[in-house]
């Protein structure tokens, strides 16, 4: 995979869990360079705000997986 | 939303609301999203901030509205910003220097409540995104986090790279789009990416 599409994998608001229910880190954030690390980080940021732009209550998709892990 | 407002949304936090809890986030989760950005080269903050979330959602009983107002604010900048040192430590990496979270507060872009009328932009964006690349974008949105790209690439019969440069495209197209209505996107950051 190239880096841009490792850079959009990454900035997913999708984080699988470990057993014990820690957040893991992405699949290809250790793929990146710091650099894009960072780029990353600016990509998600910019598609948590269109996702919560677009939701009647101003949730990004980070938010309504939080909730989800509450049992909301 | 006023900080009055979210302080008043502690007590129904504390008392179990998740709903207020969500409220509460949709205020909070940019300003400790940008006060983790030193951190981006180092921690995967996506995965930091979720679990700074679930930990305030776990703290919150016992967090105390105080003269300074924003108390469960304050506080979860800096859970965030310990789990973040601690992830760069169990990396047996070191900080790129040490962050004092009063300026990360400031620096924070101020959220929005939500905006009907951006939503229409946005709505009216995303109607003009071509076939594949709005696929993408709906699959991601609608799956609210809650499915790896994988799944929703098989869902909609496509490789996971090209699932990834579809949504690259939707992306970019619809910053573009509002960018041509007037509207600028990456408050933390201050530039497009």
């Amino acid at each position: 995979m190239d880096t841009e599409s490792l850079i959009e994998q990454v900035a997913s608001a999708h984080r699988e869990r470990s057993v014990d229910g820690d957040v893991k880190y992405a699949r290809g954030w250790h793929d990146l360079n710091e650099a894009d690390r960072v780029k990353a980080f600016d990509v998600a940021a910019q598609n948590r705000e269109l996702e919560a732009a677009l939701d009647a209550e101003g949730l990004s998709s980070t938010a309504r997986a939080v909730l989800a892990r509450l049992g909301r | 939303m006023s900080q009055e407002i979210r302080d008043s949304l502690l007590l129904a936090i504390q008392s179990g609301d998740a709903n207020a809890f969500g409220r509460w986030m949709a205020e909070a989760e940019p300003r400790i999203r940008a006060s983790l950005r030193s951190f981006a080269s180092q921690v995967d903050t996506e995965a930091v901030l979720q679990e700074t979330l679930l930990r305030i959602w776990q703290v919150a009983p016992r967090v105390e509205v105080d003269t300074r107002g924003d108390a469960l604010l304050r506080m979860g900048v800096r859970i965030g910003r310990n789990l973040a040192i601690d992830h760069v430590r169990a990396r047996q990496a070191q900080p790129e220097a040490d962050v004092d979270v009063s300026t990360l507060e400031q620096q924070a872009c101020d959220s929005a409540e939500p905006d009907p009328l951006l939503r229409q932009m946005i709505a009216d964006c995303i109607g003009e995104l071509p076939g594949k690349p709005a696929q993408a974008f709906h699959a991601r949105l609608y799956g609210a986090g809650a499915e790896p790209d994988e799944t929703l690439a098989v869902r909609l019969g496509m490789k996971l790279n090209t699932f990834l440069k579809n949504f690259g495209r939707a992306r970019a197209f619809l910053i573009e789009c509002l960018g041509g209505r007037g509207v600028e996107l990456s408050c933390i950051t201050g530039e497009r990416v």
